[in-house]
Formats: structure tokens, C-alpha cells, sequence
């Protein structure tokens, strides 16, 4: 009749611990690893994404060169691969620093004189071949160009779009929630912890039924977040992303594969834990019986 | 301990595990129903594109171009005024477009993307496929395979050759139009043909379109359409 009285109890503490794990899991993941520039960077070396980048726009000034008869050397010449990875790893981290109160302002720029000093040259040098005349239209040719030529190397190196989430003023909600997602990080992982005191206390006199609990809740918090995750990873979905600038698609879909990937691995350990405690159990039990 | 309450005590806890996993399934999808209700059309936007699921490195963004041989029709080949249609698929060549006064051969690809237009003309998606009734609208960079598109004059003729026909064409206007202007891009009741290309301009692009409408002379399907169109 005792050990009926803190059955209920127990079910329902259980109940909150299974939720509480999940929940736990997901708020480290998110704390240590989606919202960590460490993994930012990884993907960036993961998927190559600087190599992708250059590809891209060989690719945009190739097609471009067929309607305008500049030749993609004149711009290519002026941004190196290194360059672009530079750049990218800048974005994440003025990012970065934008979203932990380093800066006021989110900014993402490039060194493009190079790129003008390129531009510039291939247009003196056609004007004086060809004897063109070096009016007004002729400066704002080149002022065009660069300009275009400047706005596509920025779009293509912010292979995360932060400039987007920037302008549409995403960052700055995400900044100002940061702070309170760490401290709701925190509180979440102080009950879990006062819970699952709460239910070891509750089996103080039936200790054997301590690994039974933390088994069951460990198992259910398992199943129930590793399942959605193996089914993404297993069925690709994040590869039917709709954005195809290959550099975009593959900082997008690498990111959420990996933290998919991290969330997975977590809950597969919490999962195993629960085995390992439930076969404890089991084995406590039958000696117990014996 | 008897042997029944052994069996008691193990059943007793297997059911609390079966009791709380349904719980905790069920909560779950009770809680999370209306949210992914509310989230699904915006995923179903965002992870739209089922094809690279299957082949999720195909590259190109997913784009795959197909380059297929086009047969010339053989000197007893019997043709018909009506016939099968083999409908292509976006990035395939699907016809060459041969022009003897500006000595111009060029395959036509289904859709439009800078990698197509690297390989030959293309036929806006947009548009019908030769042989149905109505505007075949097809362009290519001024600077390779359209370069002179603007010498061609009126009542030069234009073949378009297919694997299932061969559709001759004849020059009826030059045209020249804004960017921004759809009016000779646009689907049609009548049979004609619509090439165009920017308007060459040194250093710079051009908002110009320039090009030539032409009118339907002849269809010739290498099969009847007895079947059908596929």
C-alpha cells in the first residue's frame, strides 16, 4: 500500500522527466552547437563552400561575359577562392558578434579594390584600342558595372544570408531573444535536475527501482526525439531545399544536417543510458525475485 | 516469491513502461498538431523540391541536362500534317535550329538557365512545344550562337528539327522591344516562331530586346497522332 501510495507520483514525475529531457537535450544542441559560430565554421570547411562560391560566380560572369564582352578574367583575376573564404568567415562573424553584444550594427563588406582597379584597367585598355570615347556614359559604364559586379560577389559570399535576416530584421529579434534563451537554457536544466531528485527521493525505500525510472524516462525522451530526427537524415528532406545557388544550398542544408546529426547523437545517448539502466534493473530484479 | 507474482511483478512494470510511452506519444502529437499544421505550408515552400531527395548530388542546383542526338529524317521518311509529340523535360536538348542564310545550327534546350544558354538556344518553358499550336519563343546570348540573328531579313526560312518531326518556319518581322515588354513572349492562338537576343551593346548590357517573329510554313510529325500526344 506504501509503495502504491507513491506509484502515481512517480508515473507523473516521470511524465515531466521525459519532457524535461527533451526539452534539455534540445535547448544544449541548440545553446552549443546551432547557435555556436564553431559549427558555422565547420560547415564552411565541410562543405566547401568557398570552393562552391567561386564556382558560382565563374559560372554568373561566364554567362555574363556572353551578353556584356567583358571577360570574366577581368573580375575573377580580382577576387581569389581565399578571398571569398575570408569574406564568408567574416559574415558569421560579424554575425556573431552582432548577436552577443559586441557590435551595435550588423555589417558585411569587402576590399574590392582590387576589383576596380581590374575594371578600370579593362576599359582604359578597350577605349584606347578601340578609340572610345572616354565621356560620361563611359565612367558610368564602369561605375555600373562595378557596382553590379560588387553586389553579386556580397551575395555570393554571404552564403548564410545574414545580410537578409539582417535587413529583414530577424537578427536583431534573435539578439534580443539570445539572452533570454540562455537564461531559459538554465532553468530548464535545473528542473530536469530537481525532478529527477524529487523521483529518486521518492524511491528511497525501493532503491531497485531506481534504474527502472531513469531507464523508462531516458528510453520514452530517446524514442520520442530520435525518431524524428533518423526520419529526417534517412529520408534527406532537408535536400529538397528550394534555394539552388549551390553555395546557399549547401551552407543551409549542411547546417541543419548537422545540428539534425548533433541532436541525434544526443538523444541516441540518452536512449542507450536507458537501456543500459533498464537491463540494471532487470538484473537487480531477478536477483532480488531469487 | 511465488512464481505468479514474479510473473505479476514484471508484467506490472512492463505495463507502466507500455502506459507511459503511449502517454508521452500521445501528449506529444496532441501538442505538436497545431503547430505543424500552422508550419507545414511553410515547409512544404521551403523543402519543396522532391526531385534531390533521389538524387540529392546531382549538382548544377539540381539542374540535369540532358544532350540527345537529333536524327535527320531518312530520304523515304513519310511524314504526316499532324502527329506525336515527345514532350521534353526542363534542361533537355530537344531540336536544332538551322538558319542556311546566317549559317547558323544551334541545339534548342527545354527552359532557360545561364548553363543552358552556355550550351545553345533556349526555348522558354513558358512557351509551346513544337509542333502544338501556338508561340515557340526561343533566345541565345548575342555574343555566341545569336550573334546574327539581326541580319536575318524577311522570308528567310528557319528549321527546327526534332526526333519526332520537322518544323519549317519563314521570317515575317523584325521586332525590337523593351526588357520589361512580354507582349512578343506571350502565348498565342496562332502558329509562329519568336527568336530574340539582347541587343548588342559594348561594355554594358542592354535592356534591348531584339529579334524576329516568324510564321508557320509547314509541320511534318515522323509519326501520326493516332495515339495521341505523349
Amino acid at each position: 500500500m506504501n509503495q502504491l501510495k507513491f506509484y502515481l507520483p512517480k508515473i507523473f514525475l516521470s511524465f515531466l522527466l521525459v519532457f524535461l529531457l527533451i526539452f534539455s537535450e534540445i535547448a544544449l544542441v541548440v545553446q552549443n552547437k546551432a547557435l555556436s559560430e564553431k559549427t558555422f565554421s565547420l560547415v564552411i570547411e565541410q562543405q566547401a563552400l568557398d570552393e562552391k562560391a567561386y564556382s558560382a560566380l565563374d559560372i554568373y560572369f561566364q554567362s555574363r561575359s556572353n551578353s556584356t564582352g567583358i571577360p570574366k578574367k577581368v573580375y575573377l583575376e580580382a577576387i581569389q577562392q581565399e578571398e571569398l573564404k575570408t569574406a564568408i568567415l567574416s559574415s558569421v562573424e560579424q554575425a556573431f558578434a552582432f548577436l552577443n553584444g559586441e557590435t551595435e550594427t550588423y555589417s558585411f563588406s569587402m576590399d574590392f579594390t582590387k576589383l576596380e582597379n581590374s575594371v578600370n584597367a579593362f576599359f582604359n585598355q578597350y577605349a584606347e584600342e578601340n578609340n572610345y570615347q572616354k565621356d560620361e556614359a563611359f565612367y558610368q559604364k564602369i561605375q555600373e558595372n562595378l557596382d553590379e559586379a560588387e553586389e553579386k560577389i556580397l551575395y555570393t559570399a554571404d552564403t548564410f544570408k545574414f545580410s537578409t535576416l539582417n535587413e529583414h530584421g530577424w537578427l536583431e529579434k534573435l539578439r534580443s531573444y539570445l539572452s533570454i534563451f540562455r537564461t531559459g537554457v538554465i532553468i530548464i536544466c535545473v528542473m530536469t535536475i530537481f525532478i529527477m531528485g524529487i523521483l529518486l527521493f521518492l524511491c528511497r525505500t525501493t532503491p531497485k527501482e531506481i534504474p527502472y525510472w531513469l531507464g523508462l524516462t531516458g528510453v520514452i525522451s530517446g524514442l520520442l526525439t530520435a525518431s524524428p530526427c533518423v526520419y529526417v537524415l534517412r529520408t534527406n528532406y532537408f535536400s529538397s531545399f528550394v534555394v539552388k545557388d549551390p553555395q546557399i544550398f549547401a551552407a543551409v542544408v549542411g547546417y541543419l544536417q548537422y545540428i539534425t546529426g548533433q541532436l541525434c547523437t544526443v538523444t541516441l545517448i540518452t536512449l542507450i543510458f536507458g537501456i543500459i539502466f533498464l537491463i540494471l534493473f532487470g538484473i537487480l530484479h531477478a536477483k532480488t525475485n531469487s | 516469491m511465488t512464481e505468479q507474482s514474479k510473473k505479476n511483478s514484471a508484467l506490472f512494470y512492463v505495463l507502466t513502461g507500455v502506459f507511459l510511452l503511449i502517454l508521452c506519444i500521445a501528449v506529444s502529437v496532441g501538442v505538436l498538431v497545431i503547430p505543424y499544421e500552422k508550419a507545414k505550408t511553410y515547409l512544404n515552400i521551403v523543402f519543396m523540391d522532391q526531385e534531390m531527395k533521389i538524387t540529392p548530388s546531382s549538382g548544377l542546383d539540381g539542374l540535369v541536362i540532358k544532350e540527345n542526338t537529333i536524327e535527320t529524317a531518312a530520304p523515304d521518311q513519310k511524314f504526316y500534317d499532324s502527329g506525336k509529340i515527345i514532350r521534353p523535360a526542363f534542361g533537355e536538348q530537344y531540336a536544332v535550329l538551322d538558319c542556311e542564310e546566317i549559317s547558323l545550327s544551334v541545339p534548342v534546350y527545354w527552359g532557360s538557365s545561364a548553363e543552358l544558354l552556355d550550351r545553345g538556344a533556349c526555348q522558354a518553358s513558358s512557351s509551346v512545344v513544337l509542333g502544338e499550336t501556338g508561340n515557340v519563343v526561343i533566345d541565345a546570348h548575342v555574343n555566341t550562337f545569336f550573334a546574327d540573328l539581326p541580319k536575318l531579313k524577311a522570308g528567310d526560312v528557319i528549321t527546327l528539327s526534332t526526333n519526332y518531326g520537322i518544323f519549317t518556319y519563314q521570317v515575317s518581322e523584325q521586332i525590337q522591344f523593351l526588357n520589361t515588354n512580354k507582349q512578343y513572349v506571350l502565348p498565342s492562338e496562332e502558329d509562329k516562331l519568336t527568336l530574340y537576343t539582347c541587343e548588342a551593346q559594348v561594355l554594358g548590357t542592354s535592356d534591348n530586346r531584339i529579334g524576329v517573329v516568324c510564321s508557320l510554313v509547314s509541320k511534318q510529325f515522323y509519326q501520326p497522332s493516332e495515339e495521341g500526344t505523349t
